[in-house]
């Protein structure tokens, strides 16, 4: 088990998340409250991902955050820095790819809660912060806490981005994913085995905690 | 957060090496440490990659590519010190799984028997793409007179130890695979092997050249590559001495 | 002195036609009465907040709630509105007690769970506290949605189709139950509902509404038996509406005369239509005389008419009649006894009976085409 590869592709996860749950709560809820006029164009960047191959991702962000021009260079001339082969490359790639497993669970959690509840919790003096606080977040958290199981266990097997966009470079971005890939190719087949286990076993752990949580979440608040 | 600059020469530097020298380098990099006290990481890949992850940034400091063109290109773009040093010559094999009855032999008879007799299913090469092995083996094939005939037949590895792999694995039938990864103990009695003479190709030049960034830990071992201890090693796995 | 009523104007030609305007004192219950789709949801939404109408007015208690003039509008929250939403719209996650303290947000912490435990006595659900809303019926649902709208202080109730979602028994119980507690509101009140007897039973006025228009407001029976138009009248479900044609004017006796399918008739006097003039006219069935089998009586002079019984319906001790007026195939009266009259005068299908139209009780009404007489 290459522990410093699983310890990174953890630290990858968490990152993430920390940045998908404001986004995903904001813009989940965003979408499933409000109608506006190119909607349905933004739903569909938002669902890209979902069938984008990753090849596809990782080729434009390398165009777009070379160095050697454009938006990549404006990076290192203002910042002296870059987004790619690094771990903060790899944070931004994996936020936008993860968009659609953040969104739409947190989406179709809020639009679940009937408008006439936001409205009573008007009606009893809050204030829309309280109403998200008080009403909305806790109705919507099982749907919230899904999503975020599920971009966590994205993330942790996400390879070809990350091969892209962060190379294979030790302790900055050879995740588990490219840890596997790497044992492998080292002829290293019991390393390459200990590890895919344990991210099998660690992918049905997250499938299984979902679905519990969607069926308990079913029988409280129906 | 999201903006720190690149990587201080002060943290253990990052060394861009292609894939046939793996098993090499990390007896040459135990070996250093164990002198200097200094430690290094080691991002492996095909020369052709690396030499693109180059160009865009990464935070490379010492490049070891498996042919001079890689380092002259970098060069010719100002994204290395020099043009640097041939610390080591590779060679080719021929390589198939232990328990194959498929004749291997220093001239490719064999092969070319399997071939005619439509014995030949698949055999593994570097992509010569961007790998150097891939395009020696190409050469060697093309030797031979066997490449056009043999095309059907041929598995692309993303690099040299990829390709190794899947001749290892018996994937593919037979692999003609960088000679340093055949010997690897992983693979010792998993496979057979032959050694390929290296008239057949042009001289797989492993080439070292130190990086714009280089910090001073890649500076020494751009050095000790070219010392005594680390021939040794590099004689022991199968490459040749310039 | 301060105004303790609610004053609406809502004068909106798109994207939901809307042209009202009301006044609630306190105290008082208005029911806003109307079909479906006539836009009674959307006024009182407006009234809370929940819906931004143009062109419009809110004040309640003397607080300016909104002045579309002044470009001033104050949200739900900013408002002491108490609202009960159709389906109730309790807090699913919370327990009864802590539905109902959402709302008490004028009282520190400590003073909240018992003052929500008043207010739960005040509906008769003491002991249900810590249930949650899917455990509770009904109509002890509605219970808790009343008591949350009240423990808002607010300065006006609103009640939207409360009843439409219990069944006819619960539904009896909480009529009593919000009659009850009106004698203790201080506060305007208003009703929505589809339901003319609802509104009947519990209104001191009701506006109709049709189409987002304030057609008529004004106590229910006045409304019923003085609608101002045969479509207000045929709102109101006044089944014997006409049309016929006036003929004279008598000061003197203080009659209008009309001429009706070929018969006179006697209605009060009612100088605003002009002689000659086409007009609708409705009787309500409290106003149609039953002529008696054995004895008659004075009464049965006005207006009288023989017809034949086609329907016969008995239900809650009232017996429902539909009369085919004699020589007129076409026309029908709508006429309900209480049965043991219908009884003692042997009343049943196809039974031949006169009947009389109070002259007073003959209502007329600017023409308009019906689609079809009774």
């Amino acid at each position: 088990m290459d522990w410093q590869a699983l310890t990174l592709s953890v630290k990858l996860s968490l990152v993430t998340l920390l940045f998908l749950l404001p986004i995903g709560i904001l813009l989940g809820r965003w979408l499933a409250y409000r109608q506006f006029w190119g909607k349905s164009l933004l739903q569909t960047l938002l669902a890209l991902p979902l069938v984008l191959p990753p090849t596809v991702l990782g080729y434009y962000l390398l165009v777009a955050f070379s160095p050697n021009q454009g938006l990549g260079l404006w990076l290192v001339n203002t910042f002296g820095a870059t987004l790619i082969f690094n771990f903060q490359g790899l944070v931004l790639a994996s936020i936008i790819f993860n968009l659609p497993f953040a969104i739409h669970p947190m989406q179709r959690a809020f639009s679940a809660i009937p408008r006439e509840i936001r409205e009573a919790a008007a009606c009893c003096g809050m204030r829309p912060s309280l109403v998200l606080w008080k009403i909305e977040l806790p109705l919507a958290w099982p749907g919230i806490v899904s999503a975020m199981v599920m971009c966590f266990a994205h993330t942790l097997g996400e390879f070809g981005i990350v091969l892209m966009v962060g190379g294979n470079i030790p302790s900055e971005t050879q995740t588990i994913a490219i840890a596997i890939y790497d044992r492998v190719q080292s002829f290293d087949d019991h390393a390459a085995a200990v590890m895919s286990f344990s991210l099998l076993l660690f992918s049905m752990l997250t499938i299984s905690f979902t679905y519990w949580l969607s069926a308990r979440s079913e029988r409280t608040h129906d | 957060m999201l903006f720190t600059p690149t990587l201080s020469a002060a943290e253990i530097p990052v060394i861009a090496a292609a894939s046939n020298l793996k098993f090499a380098l990390e007896d040459i990099a135990t070996a250093f440490h164990q002198e200097t006290g200094k430690s290094l990481r080691i991002s492996y890949s095909s020369s052709g990659n690396l030499t693109r992850q180059i160009q865009q940034g990464g935070p490379f400091e010492l490049f070891l590519s498996a042919n001079a063109q890689y380092i002259e290109q970098l060069y010719q773009q100002y994204k290395t010190l020099d043009r640097g040093q041939v610390f080591a010559l590779g060679r080719l094999a021929l390589l198939t799984h232990i328990d194959s009855d498929l004749k291997i032999d220093a001239q490719l008879n064999g092969l070319k028997q399997a071939l005619q007799s439509r014995q030949l299913q698949r055999i593994a090469i570097a992509n010569p793409k961007h790998a150097p092995f891939g395009i020696a083996a190409r050469e060697v094939l093309q030797q031979q007179g066997l490449w056009n005939t043999i095309q059907t037949h041929l598995i692309l590895g993303e690099n040299a130890a990829q390709a190794t792999q899947f001749a290892s694995s018996g994937a593919a039938q037979v692999g003609l695979v960088s000679y340093s990864l055949a010997l690897a103990p992983a693979l010792r009695n998993r496979v057979r092997y032959v050694l390929i003479s290296d008239l057949l190709h042009q001289p797989l030049q492993q080439t070292a050249a130190l990086l714009n960034n280089a910090g001073d830990t890649a500076k020494l071992f751009f050095h000790y590559l070219q010392q005594e201890k680390a021939r040794g090693i590099l004689s022991r796995h199968g490459y040749t001495l310039p | 002195m301060t105004d303790s009523g609610i004053h609406i104007t809502l004068q909106q030609a798109a994207p939901i036609p809307l042209s009202v305007q009301l006044e609630c004192k306190s105290g008082e219950l208005l029911a806003l009465v109307g079909p479906s789709g006539s836009g009674k949801t959307t006024v009182l939404r407006a009234i809370a907040g929940l819906y931004q109408a143009q062109n419009s007015t809110i004040i309640c208690q003397d607080e300016v709630w909104q002045n579309s003039t002044q470009n001033l509008f104050l949200a739900p929250h900013q408002r002491h509105v108490g609202l009960v939403f159709q389906n109730y719209a309790l807090f699913p996650h919370m327990t009864v007690l802590e539905n109902i303290q959402q709302a008490i947000t004028h009282l520190p912490k400590q003073q909240r769970q018992a003052q929500a435990l008043e207010l739960l006595k005040k509906v008769h659900l003491e002991g249900l506290e810590q249930r949650y809303p899917k455990k509770l019926s009904g109509g002890q649902q509605q219970r808790v949605a009343v008591a949350r709208a009240l423990a808002r202080q607010p300065k006006v109730l609103l009640l939207d189709e409360p009843f439409s979602a219990v069944d006819q028994v619960t539904r009896r119980k909480l009529y009593r139950e919000l009659l009850a507690l009106r004698e203790s509101l201080a506060m305007p009140m208003i009703l929505v509902t589809h339901d003319l007897e609802e509104s009947t039973l519990l209104a001191d006025r009701i506006a109709l509404l049709h189409k987002g228009e304030i057609l008529q407001t004004g106590a229910p029976e006045v409304v019923a038996a003085h609608p101002k138009s045969a479509t207000i009248a045929r709102l109101m479900d006044q089944q014997n509406l006409f049309t016929a044609q006036v003929i004279a004017h008598d000061q003197k006796t203080q009659k209008t005369h009309l001429r009706w399918q070929g018969m006179l008739l006697e209605a009060t006097y009612q100088a605003q239509f002009a002689i000659n003039e086409n007009v609708c006219w409705m009787i309500q069935s409290a106003n149609i005389l039953l002529h008696r089998r054995n004895r008659s009586s004075n009464g049965e002079k006005e207006n009288p008419l023989q017809g034949q019984i086609t329907e016969y319906m008995e239900s809650s001790g009232l017996a429902h009649l539909r009369v085919q007026v004699d020589k007129q195939l076409d026309t029908t009266m709508i006429i309900s006894v209480p049965l043991h009259v219908a009884k003692r005068n042997a009343l049943g299908l196809h039974e031949k009976i006169g009947i009389s139209l109070l002259s007073e009780g003959i209502h007329l009404m600017p023409y308009q085409a019906l689609r079809s007489e009774n």
